[in-house]
């Protein structure tokens, strides 16, 4: 058995033989898959540095603490939902507690026709039949690894099916909050949506915890957008700063397609987010954007991998990522380009701002290409904030304090001009101000 | 009353010595224009004015309205009504410059006691005084100087002036790379600002910018010290026969 994975093993063991915690032991794709997914785990334990793509990232903190899966999300108290993840959208609201759904919580009247929403795990119990095409068809475990080990637990977690041509009137709010207890928990959500063709959806994530005992979320999310279909994902990620957060997505993109993805990220001790696009179908248009803004002894991962399978294709990404103290930032960004994906339009951009220099960035950002006939572009950079820029606006009787923010938000504006809802815009801008308020002070400096 | 007193400064900037013992007296009201050749020390004397960084004061003082201004960090004096007019105005894309000029604004009223203007005031406020300057609406609501043309910008600086209404104004080189026709709108807007409160510093190279702004008086700054002072005829003299006498004198 690999290094320091012993006591998740018995964990696995369990969920795939006895466990009552994890539903539909009867169902017979699903035990293969959840065994594979176990395979997977106990043939090759937690990545480490010998992982291309987890060189950067370093989990030997979940060897440290013994986070213990347990199932009582269902009824820990939950005092009042914390305002600021709670997005002043209008929206349908799902609600899971320690990874499972709170239908207490939730507020999801006058659904419209052809759209289903529910807890992965009620749907396990009632038509597992519905899931069997999508679920864990989008992942490979050998580029995820996190998510074999996600995939050997599904228990619950969103399910979001929306029928061919139905356009969402508001927004769908998956809101998951972790309440730790006394010792370290382990939270396996897993999250299935599939959109059928012209479908129209906007998804907004927020991944809250609260202080105290540092647990771990290990998410898996697999979104499938049929032909036309138009996803806008919207994600905060702001765990617990003692938390480790990672959560792998994988979306399949079918023709004509449109994918307006964002994630903001300030949340976790160690947190990473992966993010792996199939652009399966002619004419697909994918878009990953983030923010992180990492202070302390963070460590902020954002990952992509895009692949162009199929022609005339169009993906951009753009990261900005503002790093004070001694956080670190990660970012890992490829563009594949297949053979056969003449005329595809693959660019990413990822910035780095230093505010200390005891903060750091790992920028990786890569192309590779096996079609003649495409336009694909990369830049990568890593800066500190320019003294003329500051030295004007101080003198012009803005404090140094304020200068160094509203320096850092237009140096992030880049990334949020991207976000296509002007609302949810403002969402992020108005986070972003916070955490600029709450971090960026001359006292701390020192 | 004296506004502004430099007592005998000497400046250097990686030890190399770039003012060489200053002595210049602003009252309020006044306008005084330094005039002198490259390198010699004009715009480093606006930078230490105006608080930046970089510069070692190794003798000499500053005093700002009674006050110690070499003890005041770059925001507290602009507060404390010290406004720097740039040569090079910085382009800083990702700031509306709308938002720039309201915090700027409201900061500066903050410290005067006076409240702060909200969005609707303080867009009625400014563009009162941006009309005058020939600034349009699209104009600010651009990023800060972004993709601005040279006199845009000096206009630009101008209407900053003008909207943070500085106790001393120091304009580094405004009449650079404006055409006649921008010079007489910036000018206008200077002398629109002239009232007995209010103090000016002009520096540049040219008798030009004098015909319209007309100063009290004027100082001839040569290796790191004035060399001579006199009235708006000394700027006349200078144009005729240039700086050389006093390049020749110091050596």
């Amino acid at each position: 058995m690999p290094d320091g994975t012993g006591y998740i093993q018995p964990f696995v063991d369990q969920a795939i033989n006895g466990s009552t915690i994890i539903p539909g032991k009867n169902v017979e794709w699903l035990q293969d898959l959840r065994k594979m997914g176990a395979g997977v785990y106990t043939e090759r334990g937690l990545p480490s540095r010998r992982d291309e793509y987890w060189r950067y990232t370093n989990l030997n903190l979940l060897d440290k603490n013994e986070y213990k899966l347990q199932n009582t999300g269902r009824l820990i108290d939950v005092p009042s939902l914390p305002h600021r993840a709670v997005t002043e959208l209008a929206s349908y609201r799902i609600v899971f507690v320690n990874g499972y759904l709170r239908p207490d919580l939730c507020v999801l009247d006058d659904m419209p026709d052809g759209v289903l929403i529910s807890g992965l795990g009620d749907m396990i119990a009632a038509a597992p039949e519905r899931l069997e095409p999508y679920l864990g068809k989008n992942i490979n475990f050998v580029d995820m690894p996190m998510a074999a080990l996600n995939t050997a637990f599904i228990h619950d977690g969103l399910f979001l099916f929306v029928d061919s041509s139905v356009e969402l009137d508001k927004p769908v709010h998956l809101l998951s909050i972790v309440v730790p207890g006394n010792t370290p928990i382990m939270v396996q959500p897993r999250n299935l949506v599939v959109l059928g063709a012209e479908s129209k959806v906007t998804l907004i994530e927020s991944h809250i915890g609260n202080p105290g005992v540092g647990y771990f979320n290990n998410i898996v999310s697999e979104h499938t957008l049929g032909d036309g279909a138009q996803l806008n994902h919207y994600t905060f990620q702001e765990e617990s700063t003692s938390a480790v957060h990672i959560a792998g997505s994988a979306l399949k993109l079918g023709a004509s397609s449109s994918y307006d993805g964002f994630l903001l990220q300030s949340g976790g001790l160690v947190a990473r987010v992966e993010t792996r696009a199939l652009l399966n179908g002619i004419d697909a248009d994918c878009r990953l954007d983030g923010i992180y803004l990492g202070t302390n002894n963070q460590l902020l991962d954002t990952t992509t991998y895009v692949e162009h399978v199929v022609p005339n294709c169009r993906s951009r990404q753009v990261y900005k990522g503002v790093l004070d103290k001694s956080s670190r930032g990660v970012f890992q960004g490829k563009i594949h380009v297949c053979e056969g994906a003449q005329k595809t339009d693959g660019h990413q951009l990822s910035r780095a701002l230093l505010l200390s220099n005891r903060a750091e960035i790992d920028a990786k950002p890569e192309l590779e290409i096996y079609a003649d006939d495409v336009k694909c572009s990369h830049g990568a950079s890593v800066g500190e904030l320019d003294s003329e820029s500051l030295f004007y606006l101080m003198s012009r009787g803005i404090t140094f304090d304020e200068a160094r923010r509203i320096l850092i938000e237009a140096f992030v504006s880049e990334a949020l001009s991207e976000i296509r809802l002007d609302q949810v815009a403002e969402d992020f801008s108005a986070h972003i101000r916070n955490w600029l308020q709450a971090n960026i002070n001359f006292s701390e400096l020192a | 009353m004296a506004l502004l007193e430099i007592r005998n400064l000497h400046a250097s900037v990686h030890e190399k010595p770039i003012l060489n013992g200053v002595d210049l007296t602003i009252d309020a009201g006044e306008v005084h224009a330094i005039m002198g050749p490259n390198g010699s020390g004009k715009s480093t004397l606006s930078y230490i004015l105006s608080g930046r960084e970089g510069y070692e004061i190794t003798e000499g003082e500053i005093i700002y309205n009674g006050s110690n201004l070499l003890e005041m960090v770059a925001d507290e004096r602009a507060r404390e009504g010290i406004f720097l007019a740039f040569q090079y105005p910085v382009e800083i894309p990702g700031v509306a410059g709308l938002t720039f000029l309201k915090t700027a604004a409201n900061a500066v009223r903050v410290h005067r006691g006076m409240d702060e203007l909200d969005a609707m005031d303080f867009l009625k406020f400014v563009r009162g005084k941006a009309s005058a300057l020939d600034i349009s609406d699209s104009m600010l609501k651009r990023a800060v100087n972004e993709g601005f043309s040279g006199g845009e910008k000096k206009r630009m600086e101008i209407l900053q002036m003008a909207v943070l209404e500085p106790y001393l104004a120091i304009l580094d080189e405004t009449d650079s790379g404006l055409d006649i026709d921008a010079l007489k709108v910036v000018s206008d807007g200077v002398n629109s600002f002239r009232n007995s409160q209010r103090s000016i510093l002009l520096i540049t190279h040219y008798q030009r910018l004098l015909d319209y702004i007309v100063p009290d008086r004027v100082h001839v700054l040569a290796n790191g010290r004035i060399a001579q002072s006199g009235d708006k005829n000394l700027a006349l003299e200078l144009e005729k026969n240039g700086y050389s006498k006093f390049m020749k004198a110091v050596e």
